[in-house]
């Protein structure tokens, strides 16, 4: 059982993601926001992030080097409906990165290893 | 259909390659000749300051896409950039740009060399090169990167270090090598104190802090130091040694210049600036600064030629083995294996010898200077002894291991 926060601005994903993540035990924390999830990552030492990249405001990538300054080794799977993305340097940051589906298997799969590391 | 033109080495090469330059650095080691600037913008050979020998190796080579991260008392070293180095074109794709911290990752300064680029992925990112040059601003050196490039792409390497035989003594200073018949190098130790020299010989395999990455393994490496709490985030001290066994890391030794052996020399301490100083003034200097085909740029002010002087008292002038810069005067005065800035006066009857006399230095009537290194500005009275009383001159002056005595810019004498 761990610590995660999700970070996405869509209201209904982060209610699913909490029922599913506590389902499996853990405890989950979530932000609506990039700012908001910033400022838990600072309070909470979470065991692991999920995090969206395209939210109104700062988005993820932005929240993502926001939140190594906070904690060098915060571990973050990045969860987005684009694959765009792993292109992009920063996004390397991340320990994974899974593309949003209903199916959460693969979310629900790296997270795990992702703890375990 | 496809897009990009494809381009042929070795142009191609050159073109795909973001150079970075640390420029950084404290330079404590270096006080008080760094107590108004960045070791970069330190003044050296009586017209440059170190940065130029970087950067124009770069032009030289043909890379003229760079980056300069500074951070500490950067002010006479931006002045100097915009002043002698405005000269690529932005519309060609070309440019020499300076960065300070822009804490957009981080709220603090550069950790260490590798949390400078951790610091900068944004501008990698923007950029997207597919090699990265990393050079240090505090180096004396030629090179051409043009044929390291291509042998880190022959190679099909992730990172190509340029190396320098430094002997067993020096090499507790630098990260030491030891590669295979294929220049691939299959051992790393950063500042050993046991330095395992090359296999036959007496000398070690040194690093210069000289690299070329491939982008997307830098990058990789980076982020992967940056994530673990327990790095100094330095390239020779973390990130590199753990490369040796995951990635192709190559060594390429740096040629020698026309006949002369290879000359690199990392100018960290007030030591090494005086040495570096004085070879450039040996008979046949170990590295040829007069080269056409390989300019060493600087700014230069507006100043008339070199005066040379004598009056109706103190005899014909003489100068041997030293360096004269524009603007200067020199009047029936003795100046040996010295290096006279811009717009230095020598008075009649003084003596100077062994010594770096920076810009507006006066050298009063009948004074001696021996192995000093004299800032900017400082007016030596008539009849001073600088160098012949260790005693007095320890009350007055930091004087180094080997002896050299330092005067800060601007000392007044009392």
């Amino acid at each position: 059982m761990a610590r995660i926060l999700v970070i996405d601005d869509e209201h209904t994903l982060r209610l699913l993601y909490q029922h599913e993540l506590t389902q499996e035990g853990h405890t989950v924390d979530t932000a609506g926001t990039a700012d908001e999830g910033i400022a838990k990552v600072r309070d909470t030492e979470y065991d692991a992030v999920i995090l969206d990249i395209r939210m109104p405001g700062k988005d993820g990538l932005e929240a993502l080097g926001e939140m190594l300054a906070e904690r060098r080794n915060i571990k973050v799977i990045i969860n987005s409906a684009y694959s765009t993305y792993k292109d992009n340097f920063m996004s390397w940051a991340a320990e994974e990165y899974v593309v949003k589906s209903s199916d959460l298997t693969e979310l629900k799969q790296k997270l795990a290893e992702v703890i375990g590391r | 259909m496809k897009l990009a033109m494809e381009r042929s080495a070795p142009s191609a090469l050159l073109r795909d390659t973001l150079t970075v330059i640390l420029a950084g650095g404290q330079g404590t080691r270096l006080y008080p000749l760094t107590k108004h600037r960045a070791k970069p913008a330190v003044p050296f050979g009586g017209m440059y300051r170190i940065i130029d020998f970087t950067l124009s190796n770069c032009v030289n080579s043909g890379l003229r896409r760079i980056m300069l991260l500074t951070q500490y008392k950067s002010f006479s070293l931006d002045r100097h950039l915009q002043q002698g180095w405005s000269i690529l074109r932005y519309g060609l794709g070309e440019f020499i740009i300076q960065i300070p911290p822009q804490q957009r990752l981080m709220r603090s300064w550069y950790e260490g060399t590798a949390d400078a680029i951790f610091q900068n992925i944004y501008n990698l990112e923007e950029q997207r090169p597919k090699y990265t040059m990393i050079l240090s601003g505090d180096h004396i050196y030629l090179m051409d990167y043009a044929p390291m490039l291509a042998a880190h792409a022959e190679n099909e390497a992730d990172l190509t270090i340029a190396a320098i035989e430094v002997t067993k003594e020096e090499a507790t200073r630098f990260g030491i090598m030891q590669v295979d018949a294929a220049q691939r190098v299959i051992g790393f130790q950063e500042k050993p104190s046991n330095p395992q020299p090359i296999p036959g010989g007496e000398t070690c395999l040194a690093s210069m802090g000289v690299y070329v990455f491939t982008t997307e393994v830098l990058v990789h490496r980076v982020l992967e130091d940056a994530k673990n709490t327990k790095s100094d985030h330095d390239f020779g001290k973390n990130v590199i040694p753990g490369m040796i066994t995951r990635d192709r890391v190559f060594a390429y030794p740096l040629p020698g210049q026309d006949d002369r052996p290879a000359y690199w020399r990392d100018i960290g301490t007030l030591d090494s600036y005086w040495e570096a100083s004085m070879d450039l003034l040996q008979p046949d200097p170990p590295i040829n600064i007069s080269d056409t085909s390989w300019p060493i740029r600087t700014f230069q002010g507006h100043r008339p030629p070199v005066r040379i002087d004598q009056d109706g008292l103190h005899g014909a002038p003489q100068i041997v083995n030293s360096m004269v810069s524009n603007g200067s005067h020199v009047i029936s005065a003795t100046v040996e294996r010295s290096i006279l800035f811009t717009d230095t006066i020598i008075c009649p009857g003084a003596h100077v010898s062994e010594s770096v006399l920076m810009d507006r230095v006066r050298v009063g009537e009948g004074a001696k200077v021996r192995r000093a290194l004299v800032d900017k500005d400082v007016d030596i009275p008539a009849g001073e002894e600088i160098g012949y009383d260790p005693e007095r001159d320890r009350r007055r002056f930091l004087i180094t291991d080997k002896g050299i005595l330092v005067i800060p810019r601007g000392y007044v004498f009392g």
